[in-house]
């Protein structure tokens, strides 16, 4: 009898060990440019795959101020925060007028808004290049604002939809019959009810745009207005000879979003797969 | 009866949702309407040529490199298919077992690469590949298999291939969790009386779990087709379609036209082109499918 309850044992350990070493596998290319970008170059050359034996935060201190990584950081997080401002605030207003009013082109808007899902993107860059040049907006520091607002927007506008749905008409009905008008109402009650959902869509946006990396390459000519992604493309060529300290240049990219990632990752999971799926 | 607040004016209405509007037209509807009109010239180098008609489409049709770099998106879409599908469906199955510990932990980590920048999938995954320095040559080498050591993005016989790996290796995740999350809604009582008729791990998987996912399946098959359709920074930044077109995409082409030739107009015509297929195909797929049933 006893036997019989010690194998299974031996085995589902075993089992979840092995699970647990395909996970790690599954984020190894990661974890090894995290760990490798403290070693020097000499360390690295003798052993690609060894921990660091001491901990060289030089490395990053050399990339961001002497290659001038901080300048695009800057610039990202300078889009990144400009464009989730406005998509939250387009897209709130947007998400709730859509979910509680019925009117001619409802259904015919929020397609068009839904659009910008399932278009590839990659096609509208020539267009885009192209209306930018005529209308002489190429290589400004507000360049990027919009198409990061247009490709943030779609999953913003759906999940507040969906949510804005989900919450009962009675308080905002009561307020309409003290005499608030739409504005104050929609500042004061529904956006304090909707909370949850916007912090949800402010870390989607805002990585969104992190990530964005076509329209910057297009549309940004000038070095000191490059975002960090296409800023790296520059990076990576020159510094390709001292492994460690790409990798800290990459890391610089990557840190925030791993951040980000690990204090809200059930929000950021449950946000993509719902508009992964819808879309 | 559905209840309703009271209505604002149209005009009101209007008003506040103007904005959202106006982003659109101006990123998404004039842009595509200029790619069709500029589709219709010939511009190059900045200098709005002769009105030529169709004639960039008829180029189009015949052009060998933009159906090349088609079919590359099309051999990417199959192996992520294949790939990133299959590989996620086994997992989600074994990740449900009731052995298994961590359950949040597995879907934490192995979702984490879907929310990394491509470009930086793409530069770590180049680092991978170096001759001297990359883990895979290591990897193999460590195990004997030195000789299986490839110029693996330099190489055009293989560097599809080499392109397509992280593509599937970012957002195994993604699928993943769509799967376990279907696979959580399946009615355990169903297992329950399988498991009293005697049906095992594999045949519970086969005749139980697969037929309930088929909707979740379309869509993910979707998600993923249309998802391959627009793949571009990874690429741009490994390989940037070399050596030769071999590892070209159709973005990568309607950006080499529009950038490196500076042909506008041709460019247009291939991002039209592009964007035209994708739909397309997705569309094809849907409806041999039969759609989904929701």
């Amino acid at each position: 009898m006893k036997q019989n309850t010690v194998i299974p044992n031996v085995f589902k350990g075993l089992f979840n060990i092995v699970l647990l070493l395909v996970s790690v596998a599954c984020v190894f290319p990661i974890l090894w440019i995290l760990y490798s970008s403290l070693k020097t170059h000499q360390e690295f050359s003798l052993s690609i795959l060894s921990l660091p034996t001491s901990f060289h935060f030089e490395n990053y201190v050399t990339v961001f101020w002497e290659a001038k990584l901080y300048q695009y950081f800057l610039n990202s997080v300078f889009l990144g925060v400009v464009a989730t401002i406005l998509t939250i605030m387009i897209g709130f207003v947007s998400g709730y007028f859509l979910a509680r009013f019925q009117f001619r082109g409802r259904n015919a808007l929020y397609a068009m808004f839904l659009f910008g899902m399932l278009i590839p993107v990659y096609g509208l860059l020539v267009p885009v290049f192209i209306e930018y040049k005529y209308v002489g907006f190429l290589d400004n520091r507000f360049s990027l604002v919009l198409p990061a607002v247009t490709f943030a927007l779609p999953i913003v506008i759906f999940l507040i939809e969906s949510f804005v749905k989900s919450i009962p008409l009675e308080i905002e009905e009561a307020s309409y019959v003290d005499g608030t008008n739409i504005f104050t109402s929609l500042i004061k009650i529904v956006y304090p009810m909707c909370r949850p959902i916007i912090s949800t869509c402010i870390i989607l946006s805002f990585l969104n745009v992190w990530n964005e990396f076509p329209f910057s390459l297009i549309l940004i000519s000038s070095q000191e207005l490059k975002t960090l992604p296409v800023g790296l493309t520059n990076f990576v060529g020159q510094y390709s000879v001292n492994y460690p300290q790409l990798m800290s240049g990459i890391n610089v990219a990557v840190l925030p979003v791993i951040a980000v990632y690990l204090a809200m990752h059930k929000r950021i999971i449950q946000g993509m797969v719902a508009g992964a799926v819808k879309g | 009866m559905e209840r309703t607040l009271p209505k604002p004016k149209g005009i009101v209405i209007f008003g506040f949702l103007l904005p959202g509007i106006l982003i659109n037209l101006f990123i998404i509807v004039i842009p595509l309407i200029l790619a069709i009109y500029f589709s219709l010239y010939k511009f190059t180098g900045g200098i709005m040529g002769d009105f030529v008609g169709l004639s960039n489409y008829a180029q189009l049709v015949k052009d060998g490199k933009f159906w090349n770099s088609f079919k590359n998106n099309l051999v990417i879409t199959g192996l992520s298919i294949v790939g990133q599908l299959g590989f996620a469906f086994v997992l989600a199955i074994v990740l449900q077992s009731k052995w298994v510990k961590f359950r949040e932990f597995h879907r934490t980590v192995i979702f984490l690469p879907v929310v990394l920048p491509a470009v930086v999938v793409g530069f770590v995954w180049t680092l991978m590949y170096n001759k001297d320095y990359g883990i895979l040559n290591k990897l193999l080498s460590s195990i004997g298999l030195s000789s299986w050591i490839q110029p693996w993005l330099d190489d055009p016989g293989i560097v599809l291939y080499s392109v397509t790996a992280p593509i599937i290796w970012q957002f195994i995740g993604l699928y993943l969790i769509i799967f376990m999350s279907a696979i959580q809604n399946i009615s355990s009582e169903i297992y329950e009386v399988a498991e009293i008729d005697g049906a095992t791990g594999l045949r519970k998987a086969i005749y139980i779990t697969l037929p309930m996912l088929a909707d979740t399946i379309k869509v993910a098959l979707m998600l993923c087709i249309a998802g391959n359709m627009k793949i571009f920074d990874n690429i741009f930044v490994m390989t940037g379609g070399g050596p030769g077109d071999s590892s070209t995409v159709m973005a990568q082409y309607a950006y080499n036209v529009s950038f490196g030739q500076f042909r506008l107009g041709y460019g247009s015509a291939v991002s039209i082109g592009m964007i035209i297929l994708s739909l397309l195909l997705v569309l094809v797929i849907r409806r041999l499918m039969g759609g989904t049933n929701r």
